[in-house]
């Protein structure tokens, strides 16, 4: 025993001060020079302007209807343009902006959320536990998403709420699988074992040592899920079963002006653009993102 | 490595738009192409049908909506028939009829050698089974049988007795005078269906519709198509001139029109107003209207908070600008509604005021009735295009934001079309968008139809009760001088107006589309029409 006592006190003490870069530091530096996701970035940080002072840069209100200016070109007056009820374009996508991301980011906290519990609980826990949760993951993601999403809402009545929630519940299995497989090699990992062998209590395992080690996928795969869940929104609008009029989510515009495709294609184009964009920007961001989190990736 | 992505993603970007001009110029080709068939192909006798809806039912009786009439009026005849375009009486499959001095007894001569599709005669006992059959329904199961004042055994009911005097003349004893009868049995829901059909396939009946008419019934997909084959026994010689009837029901008034400059289908109906520039571009196609008689209101069901109060529907009355309504969704051809029947029919009140529309008023009609703050509600728009409103989800959205100046916040929900009409006739909707194409162009199918007590559970959605007009109305029924129905239906229009369970919108003049080959297609007002005289160029 004293031997070995001994024996610690002979390795030599690393320099930690003068190597070691704090993480985050490293990440950005290695995000800063991939120039895509700096643009993605960019995109992102713009809708985000563009929705929290929508209220102050939009021309019009997204609700206003002037039928005697229906369907009018883009011009000064009108940006992007009037739809079918003489409504300004412009501000509607600006407006739209806001539903857009607020569906989009509280949607995937949700599942983060719900992801990171459940797939830690069946991570850490392993044996019956790990066996319900995991096949629940199985069952919901044996679902065409869409189709979970139209069943859910269908169930809950059509709104932009019960659209955030279904796409949250859709989003769940993809999270919890993630951190569950993290677990499951961060279990094995020497310093859990440590940890364990001081006689740790679980919840201060799971929270101070494998979650804060499981939580880098997690980031990058919610940036894109944000993308997807953005889409999801505006596919769920789309089809009547998101919101609900007259809120100016952006794919509910696609669905009202569809019919108008040849006559007023403006009506189209810049909603769709506007999904097209923010989709971009975040899956450039996610791709960044994963490559500057990514230990293999580093040089 | 990351240069390359770019690359890709700017060449795939290229590819698909050249992919979609691609598609563009094929489709043009493709349609091209087909005229050229049409013309060296031997004439085309089948007739492919493009409307928003499908049938809910194909037994005329069993319901009041008018997809359903659209394909039973080419199955089943009624004892008389309208004119080509209007509503005259005119004899069907009774060729001649005397009507007592009284009023009360019809005697009509029954045409002779006439056959079911299914082979059994069409004779005297025929029509009393028909009228038995109907009589002994209700309000469920027959709702038109409600324009002969109820059912057996009822108050209202005016048909006392239908009887065979000999195998081809029937006598209708009536308990008082009707003045629109000889009308009422003009209408679609009264064709005379074939008895051992009924028997055999009771239920089922409304899938198996067996009658007298030019086309036979063949097959029905639900929601997809109906086909009718010509009547090979027909008894009018020579007739019907197709050989073949196709009904496809594509809901999306755009869609249905991009079918038909394709060649899909030949005729649509519910041609979106804006649409019509578009059609008469085309020298491949024409424009059909269809001439007027019809209604498009937005129903207040009185049975419902906040609608019980009359003042609150007086003031939605005032909440909505009708004007800029038919600017924007009917291309300026439709009229605003003042009363609950278009101006074309006789009896119309001209002198009644419409509700102006007024905000100010509106706020401070339900600032008397104690809505100062608003409320809430949900508002009914129809999912499929219907004459006299073909976008009734966008006017609703324009209705939902003239109620928001007011304060009342409308959320608008909606419901597949056979669901939708049963809803409303249960007065399970609080506002709901609705209309009305009449039947046979008397003002009592208007006004007793879809606003006397006596219609609840069926046409009457806004559940209207008023016993001071269910008087005028029933005396309207029975007086036969032309002059004081009139007066009395302009008092009835006055009480109407006053208490307001509708907002009326619009009288529209709905359009058809057709390719330029389809002939002799005459649009009935009533909204449905036989297609024995169509053929193709």
């Amino acid at each position: 025993m004293a031997e070995l006592a001994k024996n610690t006190e002979n390795i030599p003490l690393i320099s930690t001060e003068e190597k070691l870069i704090p993480p985050w530091k490293e990440a950005w530096f290695s995000f800063s020079k991939n120039r895509l996701a700096i643009v993605g970035l960019g995109i992102v940080i713009f809708f985000i302007i563009l929705a929290i002072i929508a209220p102050y840069i939009a021309p019009y209100s997204f609700k206003d209807q002037v039928l005697a200016e229906r369907m009018q070109a883009p011009s000064s007056k009108h940006w992007f343009g009037t739809d079918d009820f003489g409504r300004d374009i412009f501000s509607r996508v600006i407006y739209g902006a806001r539903i857009s991301l607020w569906v989009g980011f509280f949607s995937v906290l949700g599942s983060v959320v719900f992801g990171t519990i459940l797939g830690i609980v069946a991570g850490y826990y392993g044996s019956w536990v790990d066996a319900i949760i995991s096949r629940i993951f199985d069952i919901l993601l044996a679902f065409p998403s869409i189709l979970l999403a139209i069943s859910i809402v269908a169930i809950l009545g059509p709104s932009l709420q019960n659209a955030l929630i279904a796409i949250a519940i859709i989003n769940v299995p993809n999270f919890g699988r993630l951190v569950r497989s993290k677990v499951l090699s961060i279990k094995q990992e020497e310093y859990i074992m440590a940890a364990r062998a001081v006689g740790m209590k679980d919840a201060r395992i799971l929270f101070r040592h494998i979650l804060p080690n499981s939580i880098s996928p997690v980031i990058v795969q919610a940036t894109l899920a944000i993308a997807t869940a953005i889409i999801e929104a505006a596919a769920l609008g789309f089809l009547g079963m998101g919101a609900q009029a007259p809120t100016p989510e952006w794919g509910k515009m696609l669905a009202d002006s569809r019919n108008y495709i040849t006559q007023a294609p403006w009506t189209l184009i810049f909603p769709g653009l506007a999904i097209m964009l923010t989709v971009l920007g975040f899956n450039l961001m996610g791709d960044g993102l994963r490559d500057a989190l990514d230990p293999k990736m580093k040089q | 490595m990351r240069k390359k992505t770019f690359k890709l993603l700017l060449i795939s970007l290229l590819a698909i738009s050249m992919f979609l001009v691609g598609c563009n110029s094929k489709t043009n080709e493709k349609a091209g192409s087909n005229d050229n068939n049409n013309e060296s192909s031997p004439i085309k006798d089948t007739l492919v049908y493009g409307r928003g809806g499908d049938s809910t039912s194909l037994d005329p009786i069993s319901t009041t909506e008018g997809e359903t009439f659209k394909v039973t009026e080419n199955i089943f005849e009624t004892l008389l028939e309208y004119g080509d375009q209007d509503t005259t009486v005119n004899p069907g499959l009774a060729e001649k009829w005397t009507v007592s001095d009284d009023g009360l007894n019809y005697t009509f001569n029954l045409r002779q050698g006439v056959k079911f599709h299914d082979g059994t005669d069409f004779n005297a006992d025929a029509v009393v089974f028909n009228f038995d059959r109907w009589m002994n329904g209700n309000a469920d199961s027959f709702p038109y049988y409600s324009m002969f004042g109820g059912y057996k055994g009822e108050e209202g009911h005016v048909i006392k007795e239908v009887k065979a005097a000999d195998e081809y003349t029937v006598q209708f004893v009536l308990s008082r005078p009707q003045a629109p009868f000889l009308k009422n049995l003009a209408m679609s829901p009264f064709g005379i269906a074939s008895p051992t059909a009924v028997e055999k396939y009771g239920d089922k009946f409304r899938e198996n519709p067996v009658g007298t008419g030019p086309f036979k019934f063949v097959s029905w997909k639900q929601n997809d198509t109906i086909t009718l084959e010509k009547n090979p026994d027909y008894w009018q010689k020579g007739l019907p001139k197709l050989n073949k009837v196709i009904y496809r029901v594509i809901p999306e008034n755009t869609a249905r029109l991009n079918s038909l400059t394709i060649g899909e289908i030949d005729i649509m109906d519910g041609l979106n107003n804006s649409d019509e520039a578009t059609v008469l571009g085309n020298d491949n196609l024409q424009i059909i209207e269809r001439p007027s008689m019809n209604v498009g209101y937005i129903g207040l069901t009185t049975t419902r908070k906040p609608f019980d109060n009359k003042l609150v529907r007086q003031a939605i009355n005032h909440a909505i600008d009708k004007k800029s309504i038919i600017d924007a969704f009917y291309g300026g051809k439709a009229d605003p509604a003042v009363n609950p029947m278009p101006s074309s029919i006789e009896g119309y009140n001209d002198a009644i005021e419409p509700y102006p529309y007024d905000l100010e008023k509106a706020k401070a009609l339900l600032k008397e009735a104690g809505f100062e703050k608003g409320f809430e509600i949900d508002l009914w728009a129809m999912p499929v295009a219907r004459p006299y409103m073909p976008e009734a989800q966008k006017v609703a959205e324009v209705i939902q934001e003239s109620l928001s100046k007011i304060g009342v916040k409308a959320n608008i929900q909606t419901v597949e079309w056979a669901t939708y009409l049963d809803k409303a006739a249960k007065g399970e909707f609080d506002m709901f968008m609705l209309g009305w194409t009449g039947d046979n162009g008397d003002p009592d199918n208007f006004l007793y139809t879809l606003l006397d007590k006596d219609s609840i559970g069926s046409n009457n959605y806004s559940h209207y009760s008023n016993d001071e007009l269910h008087d005028v109305l029933i005396q309207a029924q029975t007086e036969t001088e032309q002059a004081k129905r009139n007066d009395l239906y302009k008092k009835a229009q006055e009480i109407i107006h006053d208490d307001a369970p509708w907002v009326p919108l619009v009288h529209s003049t709905p359009l058809l589309a057709a390719a330029k080959d389809v002939v002799n297609y005459l649009p009935h007002p009533t909204g449905s029409e036989a297609l024995t005289k169509v053929e193709f160029k």
